[in-house]
């Protein structure tokens, strides 16, 4: 069957690896493979490029995504894919490793785009290593060549007319030995950072969790949203986990980053790196956030912010 | 070892502590190292210049072991003045053969391998430990305590650096005061070993040695350096923090100002600063010297501030590491006679006295003094520029000879001749 | 009793790497070492279960021979025993090669219930080495993990992660293998005693020689160039002035109104 093969959780990241996938299809003259985890998904894949869909079987109630790993193993050690991409997310991130393991190939985690090789049809894969101070290029010499793409790294594919594509049933999996025995969905925040043209990022230089209300106050007069370093929602729990940007986090391209008390380590900096200007407050004068800033003020941010509100407010007329 | 005593506790990795705990190491001793940083090296200043004589006396040909930079072939004073530049220049040859006389280094590099030969000799080393108090038995120090932990031992050797704290828990040190102390600052400037020899006119791997004076301090008391490495430039000022604290200058901007310097700007252009970092350097001479032994304790390297400060030259690595060895040797004495009391250990100044260390301090010992005569730092610069710009200047106008040039400009200048005599008397006898 | 083996990295401090603008390239000259930001969390997460359960720890690493000075660092967070599986090749490996080694080290040498690794690696944050060194090893695994407790039974772990869709609990047989969050827990810094305690506790030195078998990587490195990023890096003190001078300049660049 070879081909390219996609897998991803939700259909979202699906759709985007379906568009990259319709166009290495052309460059590997393959077909485009994906995996569904139900016959609506199916159908909807093959009216947006795939060639052929694999039915993953239904989970035991007790059962986690995860325990797809055998069946898509099993299936791509038979059929030989030449290409497999996996979406990006921590369950995805977690069954492309497996998948490879047990395929013995090689797999570009956080592959962040990548060139064609026509002559070899060989992927010359990107990846952000060292806190994203740097992009690393690999290829794969086993089969399949595998790649973890982040979400949003590519455009969904659009809905195509009339295409026909085969549904292949996949036999069902043995149950696996990790057992589900609670699940608490999230609740969906309603704000979307990378979409944000001001952000004000808090760190861990802001002292304790009342002081939020500093950051929210200059967000609400510049029209901003706030969003923060991954310790301050991780460790802290100040703010949910969508809010923070770096490399494992979000990455956002605003016209305006306001960094409070963020050290500006490499692997935030890699979440904002895209942003038009970036404005760091700190009190440390050898931060490094100062060298990723276009404007920095050295000083405390517990004078400086009510000082900047205070200004903002008189000239932007608030 | 008994349960937590050890024979000796050396507080610093710094080439003081290193060398001390190396010694004692290597005469069998159980002899424990504790250095806050998370290796040794990490937490000191990048860069500078080591004369070689005192560590070779203790590794001999320490260079061919030893991560050293280049070997000093050139030393070069260069006197600043608005866009003028006036540099006295040496080399000799004989520098750069063994035993060389000086060597360019890096301390991450040096400080690192000097600890792991104290290491190899069987010292333990315990870094990301930071010695917050001393132990005391009926006034006699006794052992440390970091965080929760106290260990015991004979002696105590503070090798901590510039404002000790082992030596003030001691009572024999105070808080040094803003005019007791300058502040450096450093870059380390990333270029081709290539370009590196070819901007300093260079043979090979050898190296050279710049110092400034003038402009590059706006008539504060210090200087500039310039020390070539191997593929980068250490560049940095050192002034009086008490001078610094009166102007409305930061030396993170005089820096930048220095690099822009005319003098300076084509040695360092196209570099890439890749370290930044700044330190105190201890420099009233032997006037603020703590009492360097006492009961169970004693004092090394910049701790006891053994350091030699001219403004534009500080030299204080040899003597740290000749402390250092006088410290262990001291050490040994008093385990013979086992006596750790001040009394036990006070081979330690008598050997610092018949050693350099207290002779080239005591050399220097008027050095503050003369130091803190601005004219040093502005007149002077200014006079001795002025002069040869004049002296070199071919304009049409009708030629003066030289002494009439010498003595108009001092006429000119704001330093009146009797003071000229005078600071030159007092520098010759400094120097 | 748990016997757990806790995996760590010896990973460059990316702090440490400076970059040429000119030709992007990366400069390692003068890099200092550190363990993988996150596996202090892996360690400290096994020594807690120990803690509470009894049994031992193990630190595994692989990596270059030279890196020696990781045992001590490691050591000193409170394992009892170090496995250095080393070798002067084992430098820059791929994450398969690195859970294939740790599979051929474990598998000849330890017996175990529970692994812990970190979610990834500092340098490279695969987060592939865990559930390939699972695969590898036939054991379940679960990654991003927030929480861990032994139940009643003694037998199984149970594990609460943390996923972009939200939080499962699940529960493992032993012996399985877990990825943790930094989130699990504040890892312990190492006192003195602890630090000397270090130097004196066993470390199996494990060559490639006893591994018996060499690793190729399938993944083939064609060229690395660092991120650079042009801006002004403008640096202001904190008065009002400045304060006014930069908000005029972000009036000027159109990005506040
Ligand atoms: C594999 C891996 C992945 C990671 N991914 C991410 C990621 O995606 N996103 C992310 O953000 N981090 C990430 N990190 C963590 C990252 O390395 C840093 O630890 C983190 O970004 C630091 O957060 P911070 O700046 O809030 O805190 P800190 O580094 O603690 O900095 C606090 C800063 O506040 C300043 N400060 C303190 N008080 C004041 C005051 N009163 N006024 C002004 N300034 C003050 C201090 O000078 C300091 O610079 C990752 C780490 C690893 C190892
Ligand atoms: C800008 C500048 C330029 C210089 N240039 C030169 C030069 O070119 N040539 C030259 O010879 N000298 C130079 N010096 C001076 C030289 O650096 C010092 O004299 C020398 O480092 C002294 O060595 P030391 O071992 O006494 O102290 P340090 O090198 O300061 O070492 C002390 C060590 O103790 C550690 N420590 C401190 N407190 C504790 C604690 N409580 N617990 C545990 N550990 C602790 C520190 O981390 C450090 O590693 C320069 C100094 C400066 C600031
Ligand atoms: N060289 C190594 N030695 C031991 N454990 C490792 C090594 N590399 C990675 N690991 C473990 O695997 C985890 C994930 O690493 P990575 O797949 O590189 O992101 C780390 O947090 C460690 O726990």
């Amino acid at each position: 069957m070879a081909g390219i093969w996609i897998f991803a959780e939700n259909r979202e990241q699906t759709l985007e690896l379906l568009n990259a996938g319709r166009n290495l299809a052309q460059d590997f003259k393959a077909k485009v493979v994906t995996f569904a985890l139900n016959v609506h998904l199916a159908e909807e894949y093959i009216n947006h490029g795939s060639d052929e869909v694999l039915l993953l079987p239904l989970l035991g109630q007790d059962q986690s995504l995860e325990s797809y790993v055998p069946v898509i193993a099993e299936v791509a050690r038979q059929e030989d894919p030449d290409v497999f991409f996996i979406g990006g997310t921590q369950r995805g991130r977690e069954i492309a490793a497996r998948v490879a393991a047990r395929l013995n190939t090689g797999l570009c985690g956080g592959c962040t785009g990548y060139k064609v090789d026509q002559k070899n049809k060989l992927l010359l894969m990107n990846r952000m290593i060292l806190g994203g101070a740097a992009v690393q290029t690999v290829v794969c010499t086993t089969r399949p060549q595998m790649a973890v793409i982040p979400p949003r790294t590519f455009e969904q594919a659009p809905l195509m007319e009339g295409r026909q594509g085969k549904v292949i049933e996949l036999p069902a999996a043995q149950p696996s030995a990790v057992k589900v025995i609670n699940r608490t969905p999230k609740v969906q925040e309603s704000v979307d950072l990378t979409e944000a043209k001001i952000i004000v990022s808090v760190g861990r230089g802001m002292e304790k969790k009342e002081d939020l209300s500093l950051a929210l106050e200059l967000a609400g007069v510049l029209g901003g949203e706030v969003g923060c370093s991954r310790p301050v929602a991780e460790e802290l729990h100040w703010l949910p986990e969508e809010r923070y940007m770096g490399i494992s986090g979000k990455k956002v391209k605003p016209d305006l980053y306001i960094g409070l008390g963020v050290s500006g380590q490499i692997q935030h900096i890699t979440g904002i790196r895209d942003s038009k200007i970036i404005f760091g407050i700190n009190r440390d004068e050898n931060a490094p956030i100062f060298e990723a800033a276009d404007y920095g003020i050295v000083g405390d941010l517990y004078e400086v912010v009510p000082k900047l509100i205070k200004e903002l407010k008189v000239l932007l007329k608030k | 070892m008994s349960e937590d005593k050890f024979a000796a506790i050396i507080v610093g990795a710094g080439p003081a502590g290193s060398t001390a705990a190396y010694l004692l190491a290597r005469e069998g001793l159980e002899v424990l190292l504790i250095e806050k940083g998370a290796t040794p090296g990490s937490k000191n200043m990048f860069g500078g210049r080591m004369y070689s004589h005192a560590l070779n006396r203790i590794i001999p040909n320490f260079w061919e072991y030893a991560p050293v930079e280049r070997p000093v072939a050139r030393e070069i004073i260069t006197f600043l003045n608005g866009g003028h530049g006036v540099s006295i220049d040496c080399q000799n040859l004989n520098w750069v053969k063994p035993p060389y006389h000086s060597f360019t280094l890096l301390r991450a590099e040096f400080d690192d391998w000097l600890a792991s030969k104290a290491e190899e000799e069987g010292a333990m080393l315990a870094c990301g430990i930071r010695v917050d108090d001393l132990l005391f038995d009926k006034g006699r120090v006794v052992g440390i305590r970091a965080g929760e932990d106290e260990m015991l031992a004979d002696v105590i050797i503070a090798a901590d650096g510039v404002n000790s704290i082992v030596a003030q828990k001691a009572g024999l040190a105070k808080m040094f005061l803003p005019h007791q102390v300058a502040t450096g600052v450093k870059q380390v400037i990333k270029l081709s070993p290539e370009t590196i020899s070819q901007r300093f006119g260079l043979d090979g791997n050898n190296g050279a040695a710049q110092l400034f004076v003038g402009d590059c301090t706006e008539g504060m008391q210090g200087g500039g350096f310039l020390y070539t490495n191997k593929s980068t430039l250490s560049l940095g000022l050192v002034i009086k923090a008490s001078e610094l604290q009166k102007t409305k200058y930061k030396i993170s901007d005089l820096i930048e100002d220095f690099k822009d310097n005319p003098q300076v700007k084509p040695l360092v252009e196209g570099g890439e600063v890749v370290e930044y970092s700044a330190h105190l350097v201890p420099e009233a001479g032997l006037e603020m010297m703590p009492q360097l032994c006492g009961d169970g304790i004693l004092v090394a390297g910049d701790a006891a501030g053994f350091v030699l400060n001219l403004g534009f030259i500080v030299r204080g690595m040899d003597f740290a590491i000749a402390s250092g060895e006088a410290a262990a040797k001291a050490v040994m004495a008093a385990r013979k006679n086992k006596n750790f009391t001040r009394q036990g250990l006070s081979l330690y100044v008598q050997l610092l006295k018949q050693d350099f260390i207290l002779r080239d301090l005591e050399a220097y010992r008027k050095g503050p003094d003369f130091l803190g005569n601005r004219r040093m730092f502005k007149e002077y610069p200014q006079l001795v520029t002025e002069l040869a710009s004049k002296v070199f200047t071919v304009d049409g106008t009708p030629p003066v000879h030289l002494l009439g040039k010498i003595l108009s400009q001092v006429k000119e200048s704001r330093v009146g001749p009797f003071q000229l005599a005078g600071d030159s008397w007092k520098g010759a006898r400094l120097l | 009793m748990l016997n757990i083996i806790a995996c760590f990295k010896w990973v460059v401090d990316e702090a440490d790497v400076k970059i040429d603008a000119k030709s992007r390239a990366l400069l390692m000259e003068r890099v200092g070492y550190k363990i993988s930001d996150y596996d202090r969390n892996a360690i400290e997460e096994a020594v807690r279960l120990q803690e509470q359960h009894g049994g031992n720890v193990v630190a595994a690493t692989v990596g270059p021979s030279t890196a020696k000075q990781c045992l001590k660092d490691a050591l000193s967070r409170g394992p009892e025993r170090a496995d250095f599986i080393n070798d002067p090749s084992f430098v820059d490996l791929e994450p398969e090669q690195t859970a294939a080694i740790l599979a051929t080290a474990i598998k000849a040498k330890e017996e175990y219930d529970l692994i812990i690794c970190g979610e990834g690696s500092s340098d490279l944050y695969a987060q592939q080495v865990g559930p390939a060194l699972a695969e590898r090893l036939g054991i379940p695994c679960a990654t991003c993990v927030n929480k861990l407790t032994l139940a009643e039974s003694k037998k199984e772990i149970i594990a609460e992660r943390k996923l972009d869709d939200g939080m499962e609990v699940v529960s493992m047989p032993l012996p399985a293998l877990v990825t943790v969050l930094p989130d699990i827990n504040t890892p312990r810094i190492p006192t003195l005693k602890q630090v000397l305690g270090a130097a004196k506790k066993p470390v199996d030195n494990i060559t490639l020689n006893d591994l018996g078998q060499t690793y190729k990587p399938c993944l083939q490195t064609t060229g690395i160039l660092a991120a650079t990023m042009e801006r002004r890096r403008l640096k202001f003190g904190a008065d009002e002035k400045n304060i006014l001078v930069i908000i005029g300049a972000l009036l000027k660049e159109g990005v506040i109104a």
